[in-house]
């Protein structure tokens, strides 16, 4: 219980970090944002006011504790470059609101695929005792993991787009109206994510299945008698398994990545898309939030596999 | 009856086990002796089938009750196999930590022998798993049933390992190095296991190690391996007695079975007269709980309590007791390695050294043994300005150095890796030695080599110390080595000095109901 | 045993070794000679499929493909040298002190590098670009900060296990200064992992380094990067398909040789 506590509150001040970073990467080194809003012809009084009314003539610290407390109550602020119409600005909760759910159903679904996919493949692996077979999937890994998620994304959309028409490049339906047809359209760009993790991860797996092998109870579990699958699945396979699931929490980070990317990819509505245009149009608050809610997420997950990784392994769970 | 017969096992090209002959008459205890690298555990693997896949017989065959279990020129019969591993042969090996499956708990680990070669209720097994928890002297089976092998100590997870191995009365048990790793209470008390299973299942007992003090006490034959071939076979006192061959006789003189150094004393000071190289005086040493994290406790553990001890000049102080019981963070605080500590320490050595254990892990890897050899020096020079020497200088300390620790000119040039155990220990002692200490710690700097290399070990550092007039605080597990190299013996227990005096009186006459349980274990 | 190693060794090394040699080739020739300017438009040429005068085809302006990839893999391979060349520098500094002192400047610094290394470092290039701005400059500095957490992790790590080995205790015994012992006692045995991860911290920078210009907010144009030429190339794989494959094989052929460069390394040292 000690342990938890702990892990929360390293949670809580990690969170408080990255919040006081952002804010302070956003809001205070890039200066005065109130002439970027309004151009260089822009009246001194109606400046005074903008700057009130974002509350940019107070001190950083009282600046921070406010926008935290508006964090925390759901208020995110406003777009700097989007307007609901002539008079009223864009909340940044409504413009991160429905691209959300893409991103993550995203990240999920390559997630789904590498742990589906990979655990056999890297059995397999580890399994095969000819030599051809070993350096085909020695080959296969080397290759795939060399290819960027946004080239794959290309090839993808080229090969079963283009040429096998399996689906609408650039199509998209949202998951309000036919999630599965959404999950649909998600499979390509989670192929793209997941192929080279696969293949990591695949390799992995294989690695600590071979080192496991030599180990020493190995060996007293064939003098016991046991058969050689025996072996593999019930005394090697779960003690191999646990470094994969450290592995596995390791890449969540890179999955989020590639998600960004690869959204651009295929033109998928997501907040990756969402996060590269603010950047480049400079829309600060924007890209404020989406930061500190990818780390979020990111956080939470380590903070999970952390959990399981005591739930599956004895000998740290019981400390 | 086991017979092995001209069995040759080879790696590649390089055999490693060479026409062994080998023959377990029912019941009976058959030690097999040798150094690292003789071949006793591949015999031992092979036999059990438990040797690795690059492995094959070239020549001979394997029996058991005249079925052949293995053949030279027969691919391994698995199947066959299979039907003996567990339930009419069994193996005890050298670490329970690494050998028994660390997130499976004990108790199904044991149950899985039964479960594979009988057919049993759950709770029958369960039942049988239990009465042989109580039968190998665990105590509290239920708790221990269900606890995983971290949790257990090393002696209990022997006595889990030994469960295993004799749940099915098994006709054979190979135990390759039941006890090395364990602490020499301990060790006592699995020998004795050993034998009462032995007496009580009458299964016959293969018992490999290379320490000849613990085959004499356990079995009844003897067979000396060295390199591959077995040299000699026979009675275990006949060995001891008239041994035929000579390596065989070496291998007994080595075993450092109380004989009492030889000293010229002539040339040594005589250590009563002398004045005191270190006193420590009401000494207490603390460790930190959890290191240096930010999470990490204030609360501090005592592992050496109160100690006051002094060591004369020219003079070995043998410090004797098991593993944990404080020796090593003695020796760290003396060397100022590890500063929380009260009480005092006067050492009149201002760099006193160290020898440590491992030979492997004590020298730097990348740096070739000429420059080992000058480091100390340079450092020095740049502590001590006084002793400050010049590059020729320091090359012909180095050289001079290298012929006293026994080795040849040509090793200058050479990097670790490209030396034996013995070799690189050697360099160690000339690395510790060249800056001339008069003080010189040694943490068990024999432990980790082989019985020959031991004796030749002990035997340089014994001429040193004469040669250059040291003192040595001598630490070890193993008393036999202690009285062949101290002048007084110290022993601690629990981080305690529990009894100090002159080696002879101490052996003859023991103060203490714990050193007479140190002293009757070898 | 020991050739049957060797060859497989040998097989990884040599192939790797050639694919890289030969992108380094590319991208330093590149520097003096393309067999058209990389910026020559002509209308007439758009879209011309690979033939012997355009290897690779051109694009949409009518640009020869491979005067363009053979600068973008010049590009790409000159900022990754950097990124790898500065923070594997500072992360040797950094790392050998925080490894082999502890105390409260590497908690401090280790919980830095925690949260930087949780982080997707694509995304956390895109932040400081976010307030650096783009270009080739800033592209390199961003991609430093991202990789330098990395790197001293690694360093630190490898101080932590060699500060209590017996041989860099014995070296405290003799006296040594604490500067010896970090760079001349403990430094030369870390390099094999070092050098490990510097290619592996190269083929990342090199993947970051081509996603961030494709996603238009690494290098700039008129200066040609793979990734660019990839997100422009999209838009016209009806059309064009080959104007897609030209880059992105050039970006799989640096990051596989590489690895594979790498592998036989490991492999020749395990």
């Amino acid at each position: 219980m000690k342990y938890f506590a702990k892990k929360i509150i390293t949670l809580i001040m990690t969170l408080f970090v990255v919040s006081v970073a952002a804010f302070v990467a956003f809001q205070i080194i890039p200066g005065d944002v109130v002439t970027s809003i309004l151009g260089t012809e822009a009246t001194p009084e109606r400046e005074v006011q903008l700057r009130a009314q974002l509350g940019l003539d107070r001190p950083p610290i009282e600046r921070y504790v406010n926008w935290i407390t508006d964090v925390l109550k759901g208020d995110l602020g406003v777009s700097y470059r989007y307007s609901k119409n002539m008079n009223e600005m864009m909340p940044v909760a409504e413009l991160i609101g429905d691209k959300l759910p893409v991103t993550l159903w995203l990240a999920a679904v390559s997630l789904g695929i590498i742990i589906v996919v990979s655990i056999p493949l890297g059995v397999l692996w580890a399994r095969s005792r000819s030599r051809v077979a070993d350096a085909l999937f020695s080959v296969c890994t080397q290759v795939t993991m060399a290819v960027p998620s946004f080239f794959l994304g290309i090839l993808v959309t080229y090969l079963f787009g283009i040429i096998l028409k399996l689906f609408a490049p650039g199509g998209y339906v949202s998951y309000k109206e036919d999630f599965a047809g959404f999950l649909g359209y998600l499979l390509f760009p989670a192929i793209s994510i997941a192929l080279p993790k696969v293949a990591m991860t695949a390799r992995f797996l294989r690695n600590s299945m071979l080192t496991e092998m030599k180990s020493d109870y190995v060996r007293t579990a064939y003098s016991k008698g046991c058969t050689d699958r025996r072996v593999m699945y019930a005394h090697v396979l779960r003690n191999a398994l646990m470094p994969v699931v450290t592995f596995l929490g390791m890449i969540i980070a890179e999955i989020v990545a590639g998600s960004i990317v690869v959204e651009q990819v295929f033109g998928l509505p997501g907040v990756g898309r969402l996060l590269i245009s603010s950047i480049s149009t400079r829309d600060f608050p924007v890209v404020e939030i989406l930061i500190l809610y990818i780390t979020f997420v990111v956080i939470f997950v380590y903070f999970l596999v952390d959990i399981l990784y005591r739930v599956i392994d004895p000998r740290i769970s019981n400390r | 009856m086991i017979r092995i017969e001209d069995l040759t096992v080879a790696f590649g090209e390089t055999e490693a086990v060479k026409h062994v002959n080998l023959e377990l008459k029912p019941g009976e205890i058959l030690g097999v002796v040798g150094e690292s690298g003789s071949g006793k555990s591949v015999t031992a693997l092979t036999l059990m089938g438990l040797i690795s896949e690059e492995a094959r017989i070239t020549t001979g065959r394997i029996l058991f009750d005249d079925v052949v279990l293995a053949e030279a020129g027969r691919p391994k019969d698995k199947a066959l196999y299979r039907k003996y591993q567990g339930d009419r042969m069994s193996m005890i090996f050298q670490e329970p930590m690494t050998s028994l499956n660390p997130t499976w708990k004990v108790g199904r680990q044991v149950e899985e022998t039964l479960r594979l070669h009988r057919d049993l209720s759950k709770e029958e097994r369960r039942r049988q798993v239990l009465d042989a928890f109580t039968a190998v002297g665990l105590r509290d089976v239920e708790k221990v049933y269900g606890s995983y092998p971290h949790e257990l100590s090393g002696g209990m997870r022997q006595r889990v390992m030994i469960a295993m191995a004799v749940i099915l009365h098994p006709g054979l048990i190979v135990a390759d190095e039941p006890t090395t790793a364990l602490d020499v209470t301990i060790q006592n008390q699995i020998i004795e296991l050993l034998r009462k299973i032995n007496s009580e299942q009458k299964n016959t007992m293969l018992f490999i190690t290379h320490d000849l003090n613990l085959a004499r006490r356990i079995c009844q034959r003897i067979a000396v391996m060295k390199d591959g071939r077995v040299v000699e076979t026979g009675p275990t006192e006949e060995i001891f007695e008239t041994p035929r061959e000579a390596y065989t006789r070496r291998l007994i003189q080595a075993v450092p079975s109380r004989i009492k150094k030889t000293r010229k004393t002539e040339n040594a000071v005589s250590p009563d007269k002398a004045d005191n190289i270190l006193e420590v005086r009401d000494l207490n040493v603390y460790y930190r709980e959890g290191g240096n994290s930010l999470f990490a406790g204030k609360r501090k553990h005592c592992v050496v309590e109160n100690a006051t001890f002094d060591i004369k000049v020219g003079e070995i102080l043998g410090l004797v007791g098991e593993s944990g019981c404080g020796k090593t963070s003695l020796s760290k605080a003396i060397l100022r390695m590890n500063k929380n500590i009260q009480g005092s320490i006067v050492c009149r050595e201002p760099y006193p050294q160290m020898i440590f254990q491992d030979p492997y892990s004590s020298l730097n890897p990348v740096k070739t043994v000429g420059w080992l050899l000058k480091e100390p020096l340079r450092a020095l020079g740049r502590l001590d300005p006084s002793r400050e020497m010049t590059e020729a200088d320091m090359e012909a300390a180095a050289y001079d150095m290298l012929r006293k620790v026994g080795m040849e000119e040509s090793y200058f040039h050479r990097r670790p890796s490209q030396l034996s155990g013995g070799q690189r220990q050697r360099i160690s002692i000339g690395q510790a030695l060249i800056t001339r200490p008069r003080l010189v710690i040694a943490d068990e700097p024999v432990s980790a080599l082989d019985v020959t290399m031991q004796a030749q070990i002990m035997e340089l550092m014994l001429e040193l110390q004469e040669e250059l007039k040291l003192s040595y605080l001598f630490i070890s597990h193993d008393i036999n080595v202690i009285y062949r190299m101290s002048d007084r013996i110290m022993v601690m227990q629990r981080g305690r000095i529990v009894e100090i005096g002159d080696t002879e009186g101490v052996f003859r006459n023991p103060g203490q109901e714990y050193t007479k349980l140190l002293l009757k274990e070898s | 045993m020991k050739k049957h190693f060797v060859k497989k060794w040998n097989r990884y090394f040599i192939i790797g070794f050639i694919m890289t040699a030969v992108a380094i080739l590319i991208a330093v020739a590149g520097v003096f000679w393309t067999p058209y300017s990389t910026t020559a438009m002509s209308a007439s040429e758009k879209f011309a499929a690979p033939s012997l005068a355009h290897p690779f085809g051109t694009d949409n302006f009518g640009r020869d493909i491979l005067s363009r990839v053979m600068k973008g893999v010049g590009t790409t391979v000159l900022i990754s040298s950097l990124v790898v060349l500065i923070s594997g520098g500072i992360g040797i500094l950094a790392g050998a002190l925080t490894g082999y002192f502890g105390g409260i400047l590497d908690e401090v610094i280790m919980r830095f590098t925690d949260a930087v290394n949780g982080f997707p470092s694509i995304l956390l290039a895109l932040v400081v670009i976010s307030i650096l701005g783009t270009g080739r400059q800033n592209v390199i500095i961003s991609l430093a900060i991202v990789f330098v957490p990395s790197f001293v992790r690694i360093v630190r790590s490898e101080f932590i296990r060699l500060r209590d080995a017996d041989y860099i205790s014995r070296a405290r015994l003799m006296g040594v200064g604490r500067v010896r012992i970090l760079f001349v006692h403990i430094l030369p045995n870390i390099f094999s992992t070092f050098w490990v991860s510097v290619m592996i911290g190269f083929n990342n920078a090199i993947l970051a380094e081509s996603g961030m210009s494709y996603l238009g907010i690494g290098v700039q144009p008129p200066d040609a990067t793979l990734g660019k030429m990839l997100s422009d190339a999209q838009g016209y794989l009806m059309t064009a398909p080959w104007y897609a494959l030209a880059p992105g094989l050039a970006i799989v052929w640096i990051v596989l040789g590489f690895s594979l460069l790498s592998e036989g390394i490991r492999r020749m040292q395990a």
